[in-house]
C-alpha cells in the first residue's frame, strides 16, 4: 500500500529536495526500508546499527506522535494503512 | 547615552544604515539573558558582548569539564571545575569592561525561571534539553519576553525567533518530544554558527531594524551546506500560548 512520508528539512537533500515522498509498506519499518531503497543514506540518519530508531528521531502517523515510552522502540512495527502519512522528525536538542 | 569610547568602539557597526547611534544606544540599554553557557551560550554571549549589549545575565548550573572544550569557547583548560557562568564572565568582562555581566550559578526550574528572566529584553536559548527550554518558553510567554531558540546536533542546527502573542511558541512548534535523553554528537562549528544567527536576530530585534526569523524555522546542515526553512504554525489550543490573544 502507498504511504506518504514527510521528511524533516535536514533529510530532504537525501531525497532530491522533496518534502513528501510516496513509499510502500505495511508498517513504519517497512516504509522506512522502502524509503532507503529509493533514497540511499536516509536510513543511516534515522536508525542505529541495530535497526532501531535513533533517540533524536520521532515518528508521527497522521500527526499523532507514536514514540511514547511504551512504544519505543516498537514504533517501527506500528501498522500503517493506505492514505496514512508518516512524518519523520529530527529533534535538534543540543546546545 | 553613548560615550566617546562607545562611539569609537562601535564605530564600524554604527556606520550600518538603519542602525546608527540610535541602534547602538538601544543595545546599550538592553538586558539579555543567556540561558546555558555551553556551545551556543558561549558563542552567543561573546558576540552580544562584542556588539555592546549593555547588560548580559549568564545562567548555567554546570561546571566546566574537559569534554566541553571542543565547542564551549569561553572555557579554557584552567577553568576545568569552575562554574560556567563565572568562567564565561571572566572572559567577557576582559573583552568589554563597559558592559554589565551578571552571573547566576543555578539550575533553571519552573520555580525560578520567571524571576531569572524578569526585566530582560530577550532570552537567548543555549540549553541542551527540551525540558528546560519549555520552562523558559513558558516564562517568556507569560512575561511577553522574546525568546530566540537555537538547537544543534552534529553538524545540524536550527533557529527561530519567538515573539509571545505574535508567533508560534516553542510548545506550538514541538507539542511532543522524545523523553529519552542521550549524549548528542556535536562539532564546535555547529553551535558557533547557530549562536551567531541567534545574535544576529537579537541585534535586529533590540535595535529595531531588518526582518526577523519569526513564524519559520531556519535549518542548517553542515554536511551539505544547505540552509532550509519551514513555516511554523501557531497552535490555537497550545497549553502555553493558545489563549493569550483571547485574553488580550
Amino acid at each position: 500500500m502507498s504511504i506518504k512520508v514527510r521528511l524533516h528539512p535536514i533529510l530532504r537533500n537525501r531525497a532530491g529536495g522533496q518534502e513528501v515522498v510516496e513509499v510502500i509498506g505495511r508498517t513504519v519499518g517497512e516504509c522506512l526500508e522502502n524509503l532507503e531503497s529509493r533514497f540511499p543514506g536516509i536510513k543511516q540518519k534515522i536508525r542505529d546499527n541495530r535497526g532501531q530508531l535513533r533517540p533524536y528521531c520521532g515518528i508521527f502517523i497522521n500527526s499523532e506522535f507514536i514514540d511514547s515510552e511504551f512504544a519505543y522502540p516498537e514504533e517501527l512495527t506500528t501498522p500503517v494503512k493506505e492514505g496514512d502519512q508518516i512524518d519523520i522528525e529530527i529533534f535538534i536538542a543540543g546546545g | 547615552m553613548l560615550t566617546k569610547n562607545d562611539l569609537t568602539r562601535y564605530e564600524r557597526q554604527i556606520l550600518y544604515t538603519g542602525f546608527g547611534e540610535e541602534g547602538q544606544r538601544k543595545l546599550k540599554q538592553s538586558h539579555v539573558v543567556v540561558a546555558g553557557l555551553g556551545g551556543l551560550g558561549c558563542a552567543a554571549s561573546l558576540y552580544l558582548t562584542c556588539t555592546g549589549v549593555g547588560h548580559i545575565t549568564l545562567i548555567d548550573c554546570d561546571r566546566v569539564e574537559l569534554s566541553n572544550l571542543n565547542r564551549q569557547i569561553l572555557h579554557y583548560e584552567e577553568d576545568i571545575g569552575e562554574g560556567k557562568p563565572f568562567s564565561a564572565a571572566q572572559k567577557l568582562t576582559r573583552l568589554n569592561s563597559s558592559i554589565e555581566v551578571t552571573t547566576v550559578f543555578k539550575k533553571i526550574t519552573e520555580h525560578n525561571a520567571s524571576e531569572i528572566i524578569n526585566g530582560a529584553n530577550l532570552v537567548m536559548d543555549g540549553m541542551d534539553n527540551f525540558k528546560t527550554r519549555f520552562i523558559l518558553n513558558k516564562a517568556c510567554v507569560a512575561q511577553g519576553i522574546p525568546f530566540i531558540h537555537g538547537g544543534v546536533h552534529g553538524l545540524f542546527g536550527e533557529v527561530t525567533t519567538i515573539l509571545p502573542g505574535k508567533t508560534p511558541c516553542l510548545a506550538c512548534i514541538f507539542p511532543e518530544v522524545p523523553q529519552r535523553k542521550v549524549a548528542f554528537p556535536v562539532f564546535g562549528v555547529a553551535p558557533a554558527l547557530i549562536a551567531i544567527l541567534q545574535v544576529t536576530e537579537a541585534i535586529k530585534l533590540l535595535a529595531g531594524f531588518g526582518s526577523l526569523l519569526t513564524g519559520k524555522m531556519l535549518y542548517f546542515s553542515g554536511e551539505t551546506m544547505d540552509f532550509t526553512f519551514r513555516d511554523l504554525v501557531k497552535n490555537q489550543n497550545c497549553e502555553v500560548c493558545g489563549t493569550k490573544e483571547v485574553q488580550e
